[in-house]
Parts: structure tokens; C-alpha cells; sequence
């Protein structure tokens, strides 16, 4: 395991495909990791065999997905002894790249991968009402602040982070691997920046003071509203990028 | 009182007693190292000197161990982590030390760094879900170190909750349905029924602040020797 990415992110990342023979999901599952910072500059990626192991796809797809994220400029091949394919991580998130991203992706994905998301949060929110220690809240307050004044992949990881914290909170080994893994899987998409860090604030605080209050199912109603907001922006945002 | 469950009892006190001292003995040398490498050489790539004593101090239920800095006593790196898990041979752990990176995950707001850290005692945080390390369900011990007098991180074991579990069932027992092992919060550890189980808080005692009152020994609560862990059994009707 190499330092940049936690090994559940790592592992998630690499997670074998549904869909055999998609390389635009490969390119897509890489440039979210790239464009995110889950692959630093760079980095060497595994060879095209290891690639096609782990996401459970023939080679030949895995080097279409990388001729694709050659020609964002994401990934540089190198020929020779101490050759491969190196990631070349942009300064800043370009926004062209989550542009793509999000045109590129259906409705009813987006909505099928939310309804997970919804379930597995809602009810790590809901459980984590009932078990909660002041450590726990103290922590969940921690992570609300970060938003406070959060722009650009500062939001995005204060929001990743306090999500974290609530499925911990829920004393849930598995909910805390499934957040992981859902985040690394909606990518940054989900948590654009696309809004003012404050309003996110808000919400947060809100979840926090209904998981402090030991309120169940409140704290799970403004969870899964919190993330139908999110996916609502998305959508709109989807939308105005099909406009003609 | 029954005399039995009053000796089931004193097992189950003892042997967590042991268990915690045990671990705590273990990581006594790679304190040591670490005091003396940080007394020295404060720099990240010095840290390797420890790794004879880290990786001395995994097997039987530690399975992971190290150590951790705390921010701006290195000085070549603001944080630093030297971390290896049980295996053969061990592995290393990494974890984003960049805090410009989205994968940044910042243990200083961890209870097993900040306890040691504002206490200057030695701590047992958990049962709590390790995302940063293990991705399990723990019980992290932690000692902190110092330098020059003041706090310069802390050195640590990982215990799986599930192992610990193991250890501590047979003699638990004992005890019958209303027994459990509980950290100082009130969280369960073992529990000898799922109406209770492991991760939930008891609410029917006030533990943290029995904690508080100076911890007494009484009919239903016990402490475990000098360790943050509690016993917890119902009288039998």
C-alpha cells in the first residue's frame, strides 16, 4: 500500500465492475480517483494486467480506458525499463473533468447509486443516535465546523468526513465500509462544491443535534434529506449540462 | 450474594487486569525507543529506528503497533507515523500525511491521541470502528511520549474487539445474561446478551459518572483492576 489513499479507499477504488466490458467505467472510476487525489501525481499505476484483475475486466478494455485518460491528460505512459503509466493529477479538480463525468452519467444511475447511498446512511445516522457517547458528538461537531467556511476539495473532503463519522458513530464496522466505499464510487460527484459550504453547515449541525438528542428517526429523515439535496443539485446540474 | 458468581467475578476482574497490563508491558520497549530516537534524531526518517520493538511488540492480541507523533515535533515532516500490523512478515501501514489531500484524515481529533495528550496517562479508546487503520472494530492503547518534557505523540496497540472476546468469554460466562465488560462511557465490550450487545451504551447505570464519583466497587459495578474497564453484573433475583 502506497501513502495517498487509505487501503479501504484503495480497495474500494479498484473494486471489481458490475459490468463486464465498460471501459468508460474504468476510465470513469479512474479519472473520479485521479481528479480526487486518491491516485497522487505521479503515481505509478498497476500494470494493464493487474488493472484488468481488479476491476474484473479483459485488458483490452483497461487500455481503452487508459487511451481515454490519456487524452485528458490524466495519465502519462512512459516507455522503457522504468516505463508504465504515471497519473498526472491536475493542480486543481479541473472542472472540465467532473463536467464530463456528470454528463456522462445516466439519471438512473445516479438515482439507483443514491437510493444505496440513502440506506446506508440513513440508517448510520439512525444508529448512531442510539450509541453515541459526548465523544462521539464532540467529534460529529468537529466535522460540522469544517464546513463552516469550506470551498473546492475542501468541502468535498469535510463532507466525506463528517459522513464518516456519523456511520463510526454508529459503532458499525460494516456501514463505516460501505460509506467508504459509496463515496469512493460516487466519486466526487456527489459532494461537488457546488454550493456555499454553509448551507451544508447548517444541515450537518442539524443531524448532529438530532444524533445528540438520541432522535432516531430524525436524525435518519435529515440524513436522507440532506443527501436528496445533494443528488437533486446533480440532477439539475446533469441537466443544464445536456441543454442545448 | 452468591459466592460463586462473587468468584466468577474476581476472575473476570483479574484476568481483564492482566490482559491490560499485558499489553501495556509490551509496548514499555518501544517507548523507550521511541523517547530515545525522538531525544536524538526528531525526524521522520529516523523513525525506522524503532521498528525492531514495534514489530517485537505484535502477536497474541495486539495486531497492530507503533507510533504516532504529534504535529511539529519532527522536524522534517509537520506529523509522523510509523505503523506496522501483525503478519508474515508485518506490513507497514500508510496513511495520508498531506493535509491537502482529499484522503487527509486528521487523527489529531482522535481519542487515542488526544486522551494521552491532555491526561498525560496512558489510555484504552474503544470499542470504536478504526477507519484510519484497521477498518475493524478496536480497542487502541496508547501511551503518550514525550520529549524534552512535553507530549510528542503516543505509542500504540490495536486489539480486535472480536479477539478480545474471545479471550474474556469463557470466564464471563460465568456470570450468566446480565454481565458485561464496559469502557469508561458506559459502551460495551462483551456483553453475555444481545439485548446488550457490544457497541451499545448501557443506559440503566450512569457509568461515566460513577466513573467520576471515584469509581467504588458496589454489587452491580466493578472496576478492572487500574484499567478504564468496567464490570458490569446484574444482582440474581
Amino acid at each position: 500500500m502506497r501513502q495517498g489513499m487509505s487501503h479501504s479507499a484503495r480497495s474500494a477504488m479498484f473494486a471489481p465492475l458490475g459490468q463486464v466490458g465498460r471501459a468508460e467505467a474504468v476510465a470513469a472510476r479512474l479519472v473520479d480517483a485521479i481528479t480526487l487525489g486518491f491516485l497522487a501525481d505521479e503515481e505509478q499505476l498497476p500494470s494493464e494486467a493487474d488493472l484488468a484483475a481488479q476491476f474484473g475486466v479483459s485488458t483490452v478494455t483497461v487500455r481503452e480506458a487508459l487511451v481515454a485518460l490519456r487524452q485528458q491528460g490524466l495519465v502519462e505512459t512512459r516507455r522503457g525499463r522504468s516505463g508504465g503509466s504515471f497519473v498526472r493529477a491536475p493542480a486543481d479538480p479541473p472542472s472540465d473533468a467532473w463536467r464530463a463525468r456528470l454528463q456522462e452519467v445516466s439519471l438512473s444511475d445516479l438515482r439507483d447509486v443514491g437510493d444505496h447511498y440513502l440506506a446506508i446512511a440513513g440508517a448510520a445516522a439512525k444508529l448512531a443516535a442510539e450509541r453515541s457517547s459526548p465523544e462521539d458528538i464532540a467529534r460529529l461537531r468537529l466535522a460540522t465546523d469544517d464546513l463552516r467556511t469550506a470551498h473546492g476539495i475542501d468541502f468535498t473532503r469535510a463532507e466525506r468526513q463528517f459522513h464518516l463519522e456519523v456511520a463510526a458513530a454508529a459503532q458499525s464496522p460494516r456501514l463505516t465500509h460501505e460509506e467508504v466505499h459509496l463515496q469512493s464510487e460516487l466519486g466526487g460527484l456527489l459532494w461537488l462544491p457546488l454550493e456555499p459550504g454553509a448551507h451544508s453547515c447548517a444541515e450537518h449541525a442539524a443531524i448532529t443535534a438530532a444524533i445528540d438528542a438520541a432522535d432516531g428517526d430524525l436524525a435518519r429523515k435529515l440524513t436522507e434529506e440532506h443527501l436528496l439535496g445533494a443528488l437533486d443539485r446533480l440532477a439539475d446540474v446533469h441537466l443544464g449540462l445536456l441543454a442545448p | 450474594m452468591n459466592d460463586t458468581r462473587t468468584l466468577a467475578g474476581d476472575e473476570v476482574v483479574e484476568q481483564v487486569s492482566a490482559l491490560v497490563e499485558g499489553v501495556f508491558e509490551r509496548l514499555k520497549p518501544l517507548l523507550a525507543a521511541a523517547e530515545s530516537v525522538l531525544a536524538e534524531t526528531p525526524s521522520a526518517a529516523a523513525l525506522h529506528r524503532i521498528r525492531p520493538q514495534v514489530t517485537e511488540a505484535l502477536g497474541g492480541l495486539i495486531i497492530g503497533a507503533g507510533f504516532v507523533s504529534a504535529p511539529r515535533v519532527l522536524a522534517d515532516s509537520e506529523f509522523g507515523f510509523e505503523w506496522w500490523t501483525a503478519g508474515s512478515p508485518p506490513a507497514q501501514l500508510f496513511i495520508s500525511l498531506d493535509p491537502g489531500s482529499e484522503n487527509f484524515l486528521d487523527y489529531t481529533r482522535q481519542s487515542w491521541f488526544t486522551v494521552p495528550r491532555d491526561t498525560g496517562r496512558r489510555h484504552i479508546n474503544g470499542p470504536y470502528v478504526d477507519y484510519l487503520c484497521t477498518d475493524e472494530y478496536t480497542l487502541t492503547f496508547t501511551i503518550p511520549v514525550s520529549r524534552g518534557g512535553s507530549f510528542a505523540g503516543v505509542v500504540g496497540a490495536d486489539v480486535y474487539v472480536r479477539e478480545f472476546e474471545r479471550a474474556v468469554r469463557p470466564r464471563l460466562r460465568a456470570l450468566g445474561r446480565g454481565a458485561a465488560l464496559l469502557n469508561a462511557q458506559g459502551r460495551v465490550i462483551v456483553s453475555n446478551s444481545v439485548r446488550q450487545p457490544t457497541g451499545s451504551l448501557v443506559r440503566e447505570v450512569d457509568v461515566p459518572a460513577w466513573w467520576s464519583a471515584g469509581a467504588e466497587p458496589g454489587p452491580v459495578l466493578r472496576r478492572c483492576g487500574d484499567s478504564p474497564i468496567v464490570l458490569v453484573s446484574e444482582k440474581q433475583g
